[in-house]
């Protein structure tokens, strides 16, 4: 079967601690982002493994490792990472690699976005919860919904009265 | 048009280097004190250069020189300056003061102030040493032009302060040049300040003269540029800008902080709000664009739906503005306000008040917008202003 020679093949787990850093890396991920990955994880759990090279350093999957050190997703998997394994390469090769796994993606149209997230708030969920499981900031979920015509106040709702005052 | 002529240019026989050493000469005799306004940006670099050349022959040195630290600068710009202050020759004020900045990033925070006393946790970089950090006259709402006229005291005399404009970057820049015959590359007023003035010796220079200045006189320089010559900003010298990150136009070179200098860029992260989404959707329909309506609304719906967006303090402004625009129409004319064509007389339409609403328009700029409108408008239906105002007041 073609399909044994794949690398997915072979995924298997292993103590985190065993994986080491590339020291060539050039993704940054914003704190932002890293706490979108960690809420990632643990909603959904491990849905990819961490690409390694034989002598165990990271081609792809960085963050994903640094995330592991999170006690919560430490415990979901007793320590260990899901990796696969390359075969042996030269490093120009390893560096490829790195590159090609970290630029071979997309970014999402904004348009697509806003009616995404349009879609979420009419089926009932709230700006806040948009905010917490996304790590949107509140500016991109209101500016996000108002490209579809839905105004801030029909989402995050002031729920306080204001304050009741006499003439000083 | 507008009705202000517009003078042109006269060519000189000598180059804008020789000019500007003989304007700054010119300056140097007739002032008490002549300071330089340093940025750290290119243009700085050679207003600075140039008046350090003409105190030197003068026997004016140390030359004066302000810098007013706006937090969040790019790194390379922080140390350029502070090789510049450590010059023998220069006596540097750096200030680091809470002025107010605009955040184009937020609507709920449409305002910033740099070395904020109460977001000392938040600054994105530590307090320079020496730096000025309160003065007798400033208060925290203060926004640069308010203050400047308190830098100079009155026993320096008349003061000139030397400052990088430059023609080339835009019309607002060259009227100011273009409108005075004599004494051209002086401002008759300094924000309020009678006994100083500002000059602008370089007003004739484009950017590509200062980087043969730099390269010829082996001038130090911000290596920011060098930086970003190593991006999709590689000899694009016009938009190669060092300046406050989140106002409007800024906010659409924020990736070149996220790529360049992830450090800093992960502390602003937290500095102000709206960042992250100003990062992400800077040059798109969420921040800007406000012409292309969503398909299913009109205007006017839209209208009301972006000022939604701002928190309660800055909708009440935005509102007066946009109240503000509906009354001059109302002056114009008794017919009601046009969808999206501009007014042929006012020049309002509700497209023009979405574009006011999503942006603010704090400064009043788009007031001037009007009357070319307007103006396009009627070419438009091929009438004159006064066919227009028979017909659409």
């Amino acid at each position: 079967m073609k399909i044994k020679k794949q690398p997915l093949e072979n995924i298997i787990w292993i103590e985190r601690d065993k994986l080491k850093p590339n020291n060539y890396n050039p993704n940054k991920v914003a704190p932002p982002e890293m706490k979108l990955l960690k809420i990632s994880i643990l909603e959904d759990g491990w849905t990819q493994p961490i690409v390694i090279n034989s002598d165990y350093s990271i081609v792809d999957g960085f963050h994903r490792w640094t995330c592991s050190a999170d006690k919560k997703i430490l415990e979901m998997t007793d320590g260990k990472v899901p990796v696969v394994m390359l075969r042996e390469v030269d490093s120009n090769h390893k560096k490829m690699s790195t590159i090609r796994h970290n630029r071979a993606r997309g970014t999402h149209a904004v348009l697509e976005m806003s009616n995404i997230v349009s879609d979420m708030v009419k089926e009932g969920l709230d700006g806040d919860e948009i905010m917490k499981r996304l790590q949107m900031e509140k500016e991109e979920v209101v500016r996000l919904l108002a490209r579809n015509g839905i105004p801030k106040s029909d989402v995050f709702k002031d729920s306080e009265f204001s304050k009741a005052w006499n003439p000083a | 048009m507008s009705t202000q002529k517009i003078r042109t240019k006269e060519y000189l026989e000598t180059n804008c280097y020789e000019e500007s050493i003989k304007r700054t000469e010119y300056i140097f005799k007739q002032f008490d004190h002549v300071c330089v306004s340093f940025s750290g940006g290119k243009d700085s670099t050679a207003v600075l250069n140039i008046a350090l050349e003409v105190a030197r022959k003068q026997n004016k040195l140390p030359l004066h020189v302000l810098f007013f630290d706006e937090e969040c600068i790019h790194p390379p710009t922080i140390e350029y300056v502070e090789r510049i202050r450590q010059s023998p020759e220069i006596n540097m004020d750096w200030y680091c003061l809470p002025f107010r900045h605009r955040n184009a990033s937020s609507n709920e925070e449409p305002f910033w102030y740099t070395w904020d006393p109460d977001k000392k946790d938040l600054w994105v970089r530590d307090l320079p040493n020496d730096a000025i950090t309160e003065h007798k006259m400033f208060r925290k709402e203060m926004a640069f032009q308010d203050f400047t006229q308190y830098i100079f005291p009155r026993s320096l005399g008349n003061v000139c302060c030397l400052t990088g404009i430059r023609t080339e970057e835009s019309l607002r820049r060259y009227q100011v040049i273009a409108r005075k015959k004599n004494d051209h590359f002086m401002n008759s007023h300094f924000e309020g300040a009678s006994s100083t003035k500002r000059a602008f010796p370089i007003y004739d220079w484009d950017s590509k003269d200062v980087w043969i200045a730099v390269k010829k006189f082996g001038w130090d320089y911000n290596r920011t540029y060098d930086i970003y010559n190593q991006t999709r900003l590689y000899n694009r010298f016009l938009t190669q800008r060092v300046c406050p990150p989140f106002g409007e136009e800024p906010l659409r070179g924020l990736w070149i902080y996220s790529e360049c200098f992830p450090e800093l860029w992960h502390k602003m992260l937290n500095r102000v709000k709206g960042v992250n989404t100003a990062w992400r959707y800077a040059n798109t329909e969420l921040y800007s664009h406000a012409d292309k309506k969503p398909e299913h609304l009109t205007y006017k719906q839209y209208l009301n739906i972006l000022l939604d967006g701002w928190s309660d303090d800055y909708k009440n402004k935005v509102s007066d503005t946009i109240n503000r625009y509906m009354r001059f129409h109302k002056k114009e004319s008794k017919q009601p306000i046009p969808e999206s064509q501009e007014h042929p007389v006012s020049g309002v339409s509700y497209k023009f008040l979405c574009k006011v609403a999503q942006r603010g328009d704090f400064k009043g700029r788009q007031k001037n917008i009007l009357r070319r409108n307007a103006t396009n408008t009627r070419e438009k239906l091929k009438i004159t202003q006064q066919e227009a105002k028979l017909l659409y007041s």
